[in-house]
């Protein structure tokens, strides 16, 4: 087992990973820019190291920064959180090469799932039902013509270096698709540093439903259920639950072993997620992301699992803690990602938070870095913690939810609280019954 | 950069020493103290602390676990080093060193009249040296690391007045 890791993070995620190894008893370091020197986490761990200023290129994203910290302090191994270097191959390569562990897959598994097209290709390949689509790139738009009136309009075009909601664009019919051609590859070219494109059939209405998988890299992979993240505002999850409200028990299991079987062919090793578009009781393989999710605690909740505590035991060369006859899916949770923005046009609302009350009580959890008195710095994302409730019925959850949401208070900043409590209170929610289109048309985006 | 020590003496003894410590810090103005007895080792430092008030509240959960001391962070001491309009802070993480190799005369010392580009010190990352220079023309009044010290980010080096 590990004697030092260090959290190549920041925020929520770096006190959610400060903890479980605080539980381990595992000694942590805490790298930080310059903004982020009060962050809990940094206070909470046992040793703190400045790595930069406040841009992330020159923090987060400073490799010979963290590895240098990782010399510095000892470290043994690296766990990355989400974002920033944790999908990044070459991180991981070089931590290797410095035989320092990366808490994560391998490299290989990071290449290869990170470009959207191998990724694709790899999912078919291991039994993956995958959205119908072009083979591979297309070069040309007589190319993507053919593909698009062999498949049907409307299609989407997506860049094969983006992922996460980003470098995508619909083409409606067959007069739209020389541009959208054209400003897709651009637009990627712009953002990923690579034009290339792939078109997939663009489903109407489909939910956005992810399975969890764990393997611990020796050809044994478990699935931990499904989390149904539909509700989207511009491609950014806003809330999440587990189980779906969408599928049977039947289904699940069906879309679990067909996961689990891909990862233990993959040989994949620690935490992943693969996401699927579901319409009309079919699943389509759109990505999957070989790191852990902000999400990753409604899993928590409803399998007991530890995720962050497993992702150290494989990485360490541990079998994980259970087997699939193990995970069992009990009760309901639902996870509202909570930002420092305006609730109605989302403008970000950095400052200090002059008062923090969270809620508690049974079935609350709150994963959070801030604290009263806390200055959000304006550099980084928005998300400044997560609410998370369990019942034992979805709707025990939605009560419970509505309770938490009227007991917590943030004030200094403006918070999107209001919209949880609007949410919570909608009928179509409240029958689960939502498309990843839903929350923009709510919010009279389309 | 804050580091704890694990230590097999109560809190009470411990945060004794550290208070004995600082106070020495204050009454003599030296910047840091080490001291190391029974296997244990104490440094304080000097630092600058942003620290907003109402947050030490916080601070003082962790430190009130039951066991070794070493949960509690070491909190830093008030100091205007890295404010002081002659220091020099690094600009990144790494090794400090007061040599171009070991055995080798140090670039300045306490006095040294340096010019504007004088190297002062190298920093060490990732097996790449990189030279520090002064970024104006002055006498070397402190040095505030040892050699072979890690530095962070901002972690004030030299002060030239």
């Amino acid at each position: 087992m590990f004697d030092k890791i260090l959290i190549a993070n920041r925020g929520e995620i770096a006190l959610r990973v400060q903890r479980a190894c605080r539980e381990l008893g595992i000694a942590t370091v805490a790298v930080h820019s310059t903004a982020d020197a009060d962050a809990m986490h940094v206070r909470l761990a046992d040793e703190s190291v400045c790595i930069g200023p406040p841009p992330a290129r020159e923090s987060y994203l400073n490799i010979p920064a963290l590895v240098t910290a990782c010399e510095i302090t000892g470290a043994d191994a690296v766990h990355p959180g989400y974002g920033f270097l944790s999908e990044n191959a070459r991180f991981a390569e070089i931590l290797e090469e410095h035989k320092i562990t990366f808490i994560g897959p391998t490299s290989d598994h990071i290449r290869i799932m990170g470009d959207k097209i191998e990724a694709k290709e790899t999912a078919k390949r291991l039994g993956i039902p995958v959205v119908p689509g072009s083979n591979g790139a297309v070069t040309s738009e007589t190319e993507a013509m053919k593909v698009a009136k062999d498949m049907g309009f409307p299609v989407l075009i997506k860049a094969a270096a983006g992922g996460g909601g980003r470098g995508m664009k619909v083409a409606a019919s067959p007069a739209e698709l020389g541009t959208a051609l054209a400003t897709a590859r651009s637009e990627a070219k712009a953002a990923f540093n690579d034009d290339a494109v792939y078109i997939e059939k663009y489903l109407q209405k489909p939910r956005h439903i992810e399975i969890q998988v764990f393997g611990d890299g020796q050809g044994n992979a478990v699935h931990l259920g499904e989390r149904d993240c539909s509700l989207q505002r511009r491609h950014q999850k806003v809330l999440e639950e587990s189980p779906s409200p969408a599928l049977n028990a039947a289904q699940r299991q069906k879309i679990g072993k067909t996961v689990a079987d891909a990862m233990r062919k993959l040989k994949y090793r620690g935490a992943g997620t693969v996401e699927f578009l579901y319409e009309d009781g079919e699943f389509y393989f759109i990505e999957m992301n070989t790191r852990l999710q902000v999400e990753h605690p409604v899993t928590e909740m409803v399998t007991g699992a530890d995720l962050v505590l497993e992702q150290i035991r494989v990485a360490a060369g541990l079998p994980l803690s259970f087997t699939q006859e193990d995970i069992e899916l009990k009760g309901h949770a639902i996870e509202c990602r909570i930002c420092a923005e305006n609730p109605r046009d989302f403008r970000p609302s950095p400052g200090q938070i002059t008062y923090w009350h969270p809620p508690g009580g049974l079935g609350v959890r709150v994963d959070s870095g801030v604290y009263q008195g806390y200055r959000i710095p304006p550099y980084y994302d928005s998300l400044i913690g997560k609410l998370i409730v369990y019942g034992k019925t979805r709707n025990d959850c939605l009560m419970r939810l509505r309770r938490a949401l009227s007991e917590f208070v943030i004030d200094g900043i403006e918070t999107t609280i209001p919209l949880f409590q609007d949410l919570v209170r909608d009928p179509d929610i409240a029958d689960g019954i939502y498309d990843i289109h839903w929350l923009e048309k709510h919010l009279g985006m389309k | 950069m804050t580091a704890k020590d694990q230590g097999p003496k109560t809190a009470s003894t411990e945060g004794q020493m550290i208070r004995e410590l600082a106070e020495l810090l204050n009454d003599t103005g030296l910047t840091e103290i080490e001291i190391e007895k029974s296997g244990l080792k104490i440094r304080v430092k000097k630092k600058i602390s942003i620290i907003a008030a109402p947050a030490q509240a916080y601070a003082a959960a962790p430190a009130s676990a039951p066991t070794a001391p070493a949960e509690a962070k070491q909190t830093q001491q008030p100091g205007d080093l890295s404010k002081h309009p002659g220091a020099v802070k690094s600009p990144m993480v790494g090794t400090a060193y007061r040599s171009p190799e070991p055995g080798a005369a140090a670039f300045c010392e306490v006095g040294s009249k340096v010019k504007q580009g004088d190297t002062l010190l190298i920093i060490e990352a990732m097996k790449t040296m990189n030279q520090i220079p002064a970024p104006r023309a002055g006498t070397v009044k402190a040095i505030l690391v040892e050699n072979a010290q890690p530095v962070e980010y901002g972690e004030p080096l030299i002060i030239i007045e």
